[in-house]
């Protein structure tokens, strides 16, 4: 099991990333840099792959290591091998698939054996059918910016985790990703947008919020 | 005595026919000296004394080589002086420097001349202009001891090429045990490529050997044998300065430069006959290390495992597709951050400690854009928002609309701030003016008004 940040625990079944699974993040963000952030912090390598635009610096606030990061910007039509060979390496590898030209089923049954046989975990920014954990960003709202004024302080995230097996029931947590040092924390109940800067029409409804 | 050709040098990119060119230079070269060492792709070396007596001279050595290489369609120059350095420098021009008259020669050239084979000379060299010490002679005037407590063991070395004398004393010692490393390809291998990712590992065990025992080799016998028994084998330049990367870069031109029969065949056969059986790396002339390797190879702590996956996505997609970011300086969201590849010194492009006044403060951006992508920002009447020279805005924005994306509402935005760096350099100056805008889907952008478009360049989300 490779380790999670201590506010992202409450949100995986098991209060960490399983080895040999695969984790689905609806779309790069911080949220896929947060959770790769301890696992790298506790000596793990991290491979990122196919995303020419992750910020390292924001990544480096969150917590990872850039001294054992790998990044291969553009993997080209070959990224299934890519991610096999860099999973030889690094236990944690950070994947957006290119949309244009999904693989094959059976390309990504056979990652997924060499995966656990490997036991690394794969974190794909995207959409991967059959992963075991699903995360995504239901709603954030960034504080600190006024009317020409001020700057952009800190964001408040809700986060939904949903999957398969153990991970079947929804859990929702609300957490600022990032907080005002850059590292990722629990929200508390005073820190929700219930604010009255919501546009006529939109009343927020009531939604289950997982404890 | 030094042969340089300007046509051949392969450091803009491989080309076959180029390398091919250059195998058959070598070939007349060799012809009139047999012991030719490959200094870089286009230029060669060899001693001229014994050759020069055969000939009648150096004047008329250098004349036939010429006359041998026009014939080939090649433009060169020579030139002769005592050691590589100056004899590199004296082919530039195509002189002949008189024995003995090298320490003379030397003096005029200017200081800059230490960086041309050395990149890791450049600072010394940057360093000395700024201290008022211009040619080599005046850096040669300075004392020894002086030199090597001030610029350590670099500039000692520096100082010994400046006086005309060796690069290192060359007191080769004969080496204690068979250093060199060989790999062999059962079945026979007939494509370069995974020859070339085989020497790049065969190559670091070389330097480990090496290393092992406190040596370095001035220069590395690459040994290609084919299938039918033919052998390719040439001597390049090494002291101590080769990478991994740049080892398996010269197999690789060696690999391009081969035809297999002398009397040419033009290209669109395989340069391959019946496959490569083995790779050899022998080092040449084996000297004392001194402290100076760890900084070139070194400070890696990465362990065999990672190393080993980094470089299998090396072969497959090219020595910069695999990137380690390190963290600097700088006051863009781009600059902050340097890739460089796998393998090479890790080494920010701005120096981090330094505080880059200007720099846009507090969370930084989860996505950097690679390049900055266009937008349009609007009030709103529906008309753009303009900032003008002094930083006065036309009006509050209040949509977004980045290219290629439906237009977002704005709830929050700050700014301008002003940008003006370089402004002494009029082909380098950039004036802009920099802000962050939240939407309403809960995203956040840095946008940076230029030459009066808008443009986003990072992304907060």
């Amino acid at each position: 099991m490779l380790p999670v940040l201590p506010a992202l625990r409450g949100l995986l079944p098991r209060g960490g990333l399983t080895r040999g699974s695969v984790v689905a993040v609806a779309e790069f963000g911080l949220l896929c840099l947060a959770l790769a952030a301890a696992a790298s912090a506790d000596g793990a390598w991290c491979g990122i792959t196919g995303i020419p635009e992750a910020g390292m610096l924001a990544a480096a606030a969150l917590g990872l290591d850039a001294g054992r990061t790998l990044l291969v910007p553009d993997p080209g039509p070959s990224w299934p091998q890519v991610v096999a060979s860099l999973l030889d390496g690094c236990e944690l590898v950070l994947l957006r698939p290119p949309a244009r030209t999904p693989a094959p089923v059976q390309v990504k049954r056979r990652l997924e054996a060499s995966l656990r046989r490997g036991r690394g975990v794969l974190l794909v920014a995207g959409d991967w059918p059959g992963a075991q954990l699903r995360l995504r960003v239901v709603t954030q709202r960034w504080a600190g910016l006024g009317d020409g004024h001020g700057r952009l302080r800190a964001c408040c995230a809700e986060v939904a985790a949903d999957g398969r097996g153990e991970a079947a029931m929804t859990r929702t947590r609300w957490l600022w990703l990032p907080g005002e040092d850059g590292g990722v924390a629990v929200a508390g109940p005073r820190d929700l947008p219930f604010d009255i800067q919501d546009p006529p029409g939109t009343a927020p409804a009531l939604r289950v919020v997982g404890g | 005595m030094v042969v340089a050709c300007p046509d051949l040098h392969l450091s803009v990119g491989p080309d076959i026919q180029r390398a091919r060119r250059h195998e058959q230079m070598i070939a007349v070269v060799t012809g009139f000296c047999p012991d030719v060492e490959v200094v870089e792709p286009g230029v060669c070396a060899f001693g001229a004394r014994g050759p020069a007596r055969y000939f009648g001279g150096e004047t008329a050595l250098a004349g036939r080589i010429t006359a041998a290489l026009a014939d080939l369609g090649v433009d060169s120059r020579t030139g002769v002086a005592d050691g590589l350095f100056a004899a590199l420098l004296a082919a530039r021009d195509g002189t002949t420097v008189p024995p003995g008259g090298t320490a003379r020669f030397l003096a005029g050239q200017p200081v800059s001349v230490l960086a041309d084979r050395d990149l890791s000379a450049q600072d010394l060299a940057a360093l000395l202009k700024r201290l008022g010490l211009c040619t080599l002679g005046d850096f040669a005037a300075l004392p020894v001891r002086d030199v090597a407590s001030r610029f350590g063991d670099a500039g000692e070395r520096a100082h010994r090429l400046a006086r005309g004398l060796d690069f290192r004393p060359l007191v080769t010692l004969p080496p204690p045990a068979d250093l060199s490393v060989v790999q062999e390809f059962d079945p026979r291998e007939p494509r370069a490529e995974p020859v070339v990712f085989a020497a790049k590992a065969l190559a670091m065990s070389l330097h480990d050997g090496l290393a092992a025992r406190g040596l370095t080799c001035v220069r590395v016998q690459i040994t290609v044998t084919w299938a039918d028994g033919g052998e390719s084998s040439r001597r390049w330049r090494h002291d101590g300065l080769l990478s991994e990367a740049a080892v398996a870069d010269r197999v690789r031109w060696q690999l391009d430069g081969w035809h297999p029969a002398p009397g040419g065949q033009t290209a669109g056969d395989e340069n391959t006959p019946g496959g490569i059986a083995a790779l050899r790396l022998l080092p040449d002339q084996v000297v004392r290390a001194a402290g100076q390797q760890l900084a070139l190879w070194g400070e890696t702590l990465v362990s065999d495992r990672v190393a080993r996956a980094a470089m299998r996505v090396q072969a497959m997609l090219g020595h910069e597709a695999v990137l380690r970011p390190v963290l600097g300086g700088g006051r863009n969201a781009g600059d902050q951050v340097t890739p460089i590849p796998f393998g090479e010194k890790t080494e920010p492009r701005l120096p981090a400690d330094r505080p880059w006044p200007g720099r846009v403060r507090g969370t930084a951006p989860g996505l950097v854009f690679p390049a900055a992508r266009e937008a349009d920002v609007t009030d709103d009447a529906g008309r753009a928002v303009t900032v003008s020279g002094r930083c006065a805005l036309s009006a509050a924005p209040a949509r977004l609309a980045v290219h290629g994306e439906p237009s977002r509402r704005v709830t929050g935005w700050a700014g301008p701030w002003p940008l003006y760096e370089r402004w002494w350099d009029p082909s380098a100056a950039r004036r802009r003016a920099r802000f962050q805008l939240a939407t309403e889907d809960g995203r956040a952008w840095l946008a940076v008004v230029k030459d009066g478009g808008w443009l986003v360049e990072a992304g907060y989300w």
